[in-house]
């Protein structure tokens, strides 16, 4: 057991702190509407071409190869930064990480190295009106096709598909039951019909996705048709866990809260919370570094979700206790508790997630 | 960056754990309690593999071991919720006694209580051979035969406390300072609560499956899988806090001498993170377990006693709580470790 960082990890530290130092810009605006994208996109672009964009994917597709240890550094060193947040996060998050295990050769190449330098944005398309937690009921279909598939049916609150360029999603191709019988299908997004709807803070950051007939060829089905489940799922445990929400994020946030809180000087028992929200923070870190070096990421990632949502709630609740009034007008706290709030919702709500963990990791009864 | 355990940290946690659950069943703890059976079960078991001397330098005859290979034996301990003077006799004691109570300490001849500054107290007393007491900000060393002790009876009916009256004759002063001292007793206990917290969690989620209520296990009750998930989360969080400060507190000391407030803080944290957990975990336990976790007949009760009496000592969560305030608040510069 060694808690230093290696010599090449602070290398890789130090050096990607001077490059972020000298190149993150400052607040964009928002990635939820049209301009912010595309301002987010471009920023994007600049990461990639400093091979920012993905440290941890291979060399060849537009990564450094970077140990897990070192993507966790680069995340830290980014969200300190300041740097913005991750338009293209569905991509390389959590269509990527299935892309390298159940993608063929030719879909890795064709996709892979277009999402690291952000050409094509993906958003993902697996809710639906009637399935939300209850994913295995979804009822888009996809019905065989000349050289492909036809997709029919509704997808909805898919994060910024409104401006993305593909979409990933799930399809009942086969006629069975729940889980059994669905696609993983990647589609381009140009001939689906979307309509924007706006979110709490009122940007137009959800889409529901109207599919009528859109055909798409089988080369862009992923794994095999009728195997689509067992895909997601291990798409999900990335979207809970490190890779969507690592804890350098976090403690961006708690560096910023105790910040805010000594300018401000609070009484000692909204004080003793903010310490606590801190080490918070430090505890995702240092369970996180755990969690690497014994190799286990699997279903233990339902606790880390639970833990950073709950944690980033916290985060920003006492930000805006801080402020008082001057925290419920326009400024990035209130943007962050806002988001904040979605947290225990999106990537399964925090309530499957805690059944999750009793279940599969305690072993009680379903 | 590894914050892996070294096989023979896992060896060794495993050894532990082996000979405690021989030697030191749960019925061993009421024998201990009600005086019916040995008062120091499985001590002598791990005096043979060597635990009592994992701290105690080479040149004492222990093993010269740090904190962190240490930590997760200490961790059973606490799962087994062993009776006896275990902290202080293998995490205080190596860092205060002489070299020739050393030698007798790592062959497990030799049994320590202490009360240090802040304690009231001297746990498990009766079962010590020797008192380290603090006394007017300096440290000295009592036979207990020569100590006057008075037992407090209370939450935990295995860890015995005492109050403990020195007449003067008898003490010998003590040259080392505490701080360090205190410090790896702070992370031990909070290593035990982890330990403890693991098995009232373990055995809640035993009883909730084989418990049948309305027709069905409780365990597949929603209200009550929440509760236990709350305390898994809570217990996976608090462990690496403790391992952590367990680390810094480890030769080679990375973080000292520079960072002795990153020091404090990391043990604050570990104390504070593992109390809380344990608590939780205690609360839970009793609830999951309904009347039958509330009675004296239940071996529960002896992991909910010791988790309780075990949260006050050096520091409650509460205290460590408000260091951590001032150290994270209160200095200029907030710098994380590692
Ligand atoms: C900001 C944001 C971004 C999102 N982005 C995307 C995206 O890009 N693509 C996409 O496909 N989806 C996205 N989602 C949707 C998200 O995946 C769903 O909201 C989520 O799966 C929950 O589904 P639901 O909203 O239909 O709620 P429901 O499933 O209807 O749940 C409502 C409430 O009931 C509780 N509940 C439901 N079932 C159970 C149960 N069995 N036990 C206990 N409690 C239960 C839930 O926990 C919740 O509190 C996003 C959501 C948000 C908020």
């Amino acid at each position: 057991m060694d808690l230093e960082f290696t010599e090449a990890e602070r290398e890789f530290r130090a050096e990607a702190r001077d490059w972020l130092a000298a190149n993150a810009p400052g607040p964009l605006p928002s990635m939820d509407t049209r301009d912010g994208f595309e301002a987010h996109r471009e920023w994007e672009h600049r990461l990639a071409e400093a091979r920012y964009s993905v440290v941890s994917w291979p060399v060849e597709y537009g990564g450094r190869a970077a140990t897990r240890i070192e993507w966790l550094i680069f995340e830290e060193e980014y969200w300190a930064a300041g740097a913005p947040g991750r338009v293209s996060q569905n991509g390389i998050f959590l269509l990527a990480p299935v892309l390298f295990t159940y993608g063929t050769a030719a879909q890795r190449e064709r996709f892979l190295r277009r999402m690291a330098r952000a050409d094509d944005i993906w958003a993902q398309a697996w809710s639906e009106p009637e399935a939300g937690s209850d994913l295995a009921s979804l009822t888009a279909r996809a019905e065989p096709a000349p050289g492909g598939w036809r997709l029919y049916g509704r997808k909805t609150w898919s994060s910024r598909a409104a401006y993305a360029d593909w979409g990933f999603g799930l399809f009942r191709s086969h006629d069975q039951p729940r889980h059994k019988g669905l696609t993983y299908f990647m589609f381009s997004l140009d001939e689906v019909e979307i309509r924007p709807i706006p979110q709490l803070d009122g940007e137009p950051g959800f889409a529901e996705l109207y599919f009528d007939g859109v055909f798409v060829p089988d080369d862009q089905v992923l794994g095999t048709p009728g195997e689509g489940w067992r895909i997601a799922m291990a798409t999900t445990s990335s979207e809970r866990g490190l890779t969507l929400r690592s804890p350098g994020r976090f403690m961006a946030t708690a560096d910023r809260l105790v910040r805010l809180a000594r300018e401000l000087d609070p009484d000692p028992a909204l004080a003793d919370q903010i310490a606590r929200a801190w080490l918070d923070a430090e505890a995702y870190r240092l369970h996180t570094y755990r969690a690497v070096a014994e190799g286990e990421l699997g279903s233990a990632t339902s606790m880390g979700k639970v833990f950073w949502s709950e944690l980033d709630i916290r985060l920003h609740t006492l930000a805006l206790q801080l402020l008082g009034e001057r925290g419920v007008v326009a400024g990035p706290w209130l943007d962050g508790y806002l988001f904040s709030l979605a947290g225990p919702i999106y990537a399964g709500t925090n309530e499957i997630q805690r059944t999750i963990v009793a279940e599969r990791v305690l072993g009680l009864p379903r | 960056m590894d914050f892996a355990f070294t096989d023979d940290q896992l060896a060794l946690a495993t050894t532990v754990r082996k000979v405690l659950a021989e030697h030191c069943p749960p019925s061993s703890l009421r024998a201990s309690a009600q005086q019916t059976g040995a008062r120091l079960p499985g001590w002598s078991q791990l005096a043979e593999v060597g635990f009592f001397g994992l701290l105690v330098p080479e040149s004492s005859e222990g093993l010269g071991l740090g904190l962190v290979d240490a930590i997760l034996a200490l961790e059973e301990t606490g799962r087994a919720a062993l009776p006896g003077p275990v902290v202080e006799t293998a995490a205080i004691a190596p860092f205060l006694l002489t070299p020739e109570c050393l030698a007798r300490l790592a062959a497990g001849d030799l049994r320590v209580s202490v009360r240090l500054g802040g304690q009231v107290y001297a746990p498990d007393a009766d079962a010590a051979d020797l008192l380290i007491i603090e006394h007017r900000g300096a440290l000295h060393t009592i036979s207990s035969e020569l100590a006057r002790l008075t037992p407090q009876p209370g939450v935990d009916p295995v860890r015995r406390l005492f109050s403990v009256a020195v007449e003067g004759a008898g003490t010998v002063p003590l040259a080392a300072v505490a701080p360090p001292a205190v410090r790896v007793a702070t992370v031990a206990v909070a290593a035990q609560l982890i330990g403890l917290a693991r098995h009232l969690l373990e055995t809640s989620v035993a009883y909730a499956r084989g418990r049948t209520q309305f027709g069905a296990p409780i365990g597949s009750f929603q209200a009550v899988k929440h509760l236990l998930a709350d305390v898994a989360i809570a217990v996976d969080f608090a462990a690496p806090l403790v391992y952590a400060a367990a680390v810094a507190l480890s030769p080679p000391f990375k973080l000292l001498p520079a960072k002795e407030t990153e020091l404090d803080r990391a043990v604050s944290a570990a104390k504070a993170a593992a109390g809380e957990a344990a608590a939780q975990a205690a609360r839970v336990a009793l609830q999951v377990h309904g009347a039958v976790g509330y009675t004296d007949e239940l071996d529960l009760r002896y992991w909910l006693a010791r988790v309780w009496s075990l949260d006050p000592a050096y520091g409650s969560a509460a205290l460590h709580r408000s260091r951590l305030r001032t150290a994270i608040l209160g200095s200029p510069e907030l710098r994380r470790w590692p």
